[in-house]
């Protein structure tokens, strides 16, 4: 599935549907979620105040370990040394954070910008083997947090009685300001359905 | 007869620019604001009609320009239905920005309760706040069928002239209770600099600059009993303490009238007592209040008519 094959925003209106798929875009972009949706839906009905949402993704993305973007080795062998040289930066905060909490922040060192050396009493050996496998960041969380906010901000103001469910990489959204009526969320799940079929 | 002054804003360089205000006083002119940034100043004044082609001149020595701007001495209140990321800073401060550059001071107002279309509301206090400008804009979005039907209701109860802004393009007639409609200026996400929404944004500028114009035709078919860039000077010379003010406008000028931004409690009887030449005490000519926004002195002049003389 491409990057946002199927992008549609719908109204009673049609032009004002193509003004309010300026903003969907809009606030696409600047969540960064252009590369994780491969197919959206979004039907407003300003009339019935109601908004509906559908939005297929494209395949998630692994958890990060270690082994995918650093090299664990043997530092100084003699003071047990455990040395990590990191092929990419973007994980940097997050690896640092994590082995602040395992060993303190007295036992990092970082004598340059790609390479961190851990002090510590273990066996290196077992050391060496739990780090490669250590997670460190889950593309998944962050994904499903920006979801909701970019579901919460295109949506109109003030429709706060909301309806959401995320199964695997289908996303349906509700949002009203009265009651959902439930034929509104057979709707939006038919939304899905579609999107889903057109190949 | 006091002159006919005309509104300009003058931006150029802040070296010599006292040059500029020591000739705008000779002539009788005001200075109303004057923001400096870095090595660029930004002048707005009041030039009596006859001599703008003197300040002109000496600013084109001086490398700076001269623009005219209609809107000077307004407070404008621009509204939106509430302050959340749906409406700033794209595009209810893209308007008030606008607005500014045609010299109009503007306070954005976000409403507690503005959001949605059956829920939407506004309390009496932002209605008092609101009516002490000389006119509200108020930003609303994308769908005809709220503006046409329910956010007309956020309009009622303000009795100063109301600019409404939107994305669809409606008949000020289909806006109840709106005295113009302003089209494709509706909810965006993004800063507007495209032509086609400067195009509206110029637009807006120009129909509430008509709606300035008759207000002051308005006023001047029984004018005020003192001008209130007057009443501006005066302050300036009278009470020292307006210079330790760090807003970016002490003293705003409104059409009818200026807000002070002093505590009401200590300031309101010596702003009261302020006397002019003429040997007359303000008090006489205006009437003061606290103001709703914080608390500032708000001072509405009267009219010929009620004072019974023009100074």
């Amino acid at each position: 599935m491409e990057a946002l094959e199927t992008f549609i925003v719908e109204s009673t209106v049609p032009e004002e549907g193509e003004a309010y798929r300026s903003i969907v875009s809009d606030i696409i972009s600047e969540l960064v979620l252009g590369g994780a949706i491969g197919r959206i839906k979004v039907v407003i009905r300003p009339e019935d105040s109601l908004f509906q949402m559908a939005i297929i993704l494209r395949g998630s993305q692994k958890p990060v370990k270690m082994s995918d973007f650093a090299q664990v080795g043997y530092g100084a062998i003699e003071r047990n040394e455990v040395k990590i040289t990191i092929d990419e930066e973007k994980y940097l905060p997050a690896l640092l954070e994590k082995l602040w909490a395992r060993y303190g922040r007295a036992s990092i060192i970082q004598p340059e910008r790609k390479t961190l050396v851990i002090r510590q009493n273990e066996d290196p050996e077992k050391e060496i083997a739990f780090l490669e496998d250590m997670v460190i960041a889950d593309p998944k969380q962050t994904l499903q947090s920006r979801l909701v906010e970019m579901a919460i901000r295109t949506t109109p103001e003030g429709f706060r009685v909301r309806y959401h469910s995320m199964k695997k990489n289908y996303f349906v959204f509700v949002a009203s300001e009265d009651i959902l009526k439930p034929e509104w969320i057979e709707e939006g799940h038919r939304m899905l359905a579609e999107l889903q079929e057109d190949k | 007869m006091p002159a006919v002054l005309e509104p300009y804003i003058y931006e150029g360089g802040i070296h010599k620019h006292t040059l500029i205000t020591e000739l705008l006083e000779d002539l009788g002119g005001y200075l109303i604001q004057k923001v400096p940034a870095a090595t660029e100043v930004m002048l707005t004044m009041l030039i009596p009609r006859d001599d703008v082609h003197l300040i002109e001149d000496l600013g084109k020595k001086l490398l700076g320009n001269l623009t005219k701007a209609p809107l000077t001495g307004t407070e404008i209140a621009v509204v939106s239905p509430t302050l959340a990321s749906h409406h700033l800073p794209h595009s209810a401060c893209d308007i008030a920005e606008y607005l500014r550059r045609d010299g109009a001071n503007t306070n954005m107002i976000g409403l507690a309760r503005g959001m949605g279309r059956r829920v939407a509301l506004s309390a009496d206090y932002e209605r008092k706040l609101i009516n002490e400008h000389d006119l509200a804009v108020f930003a609303f979005g994308t769908f005809s069928d709220c503006i046409r039907n329910k956010k007309p209701k956020l309009l009622e109860g303000i009795r100063v002239p109301k600019v409404v802004t939107g994305g669809p393009d409606l008949k000020t007639e289909d806006v109840a209770n709106a005295d113009v409609y302003v089209g494709n200026i509706g909810r965006v996400a993004h800063r507007l600099r495209r032509s086609e929404e400067l195009n509206s944004l110029d637009n807006m500028n120009r129909k509430v600059g008509e709606v300035v114009e008759r207000m002051r035709e308005e006023i001047a078919k029984d004018p005020l009993a003192v001008l209130p860039p007057r009443v501006m000077k005066e302050i300036h010379e009278q009470i020292p303490q307006i210079e330790y003010v760090l807003s970016p406008a002490p003293i705003t000028l409104q059409l009818d009238g200026l807000r002070v931004k002093l505590p009401y409690g200590e300031f309101h009887e010596s702003i009261g007592n302020l006397e002019f030449d003429e040997g007359i005490r303000l008090s006489q000519l205006s009437r003061i209040t606290p103001s709703k926004m914080k608390n500032y002195i708000l001072v509405k002049i009267k009219r010929e008519s009620e004072v019974g003389f023009v100074i």
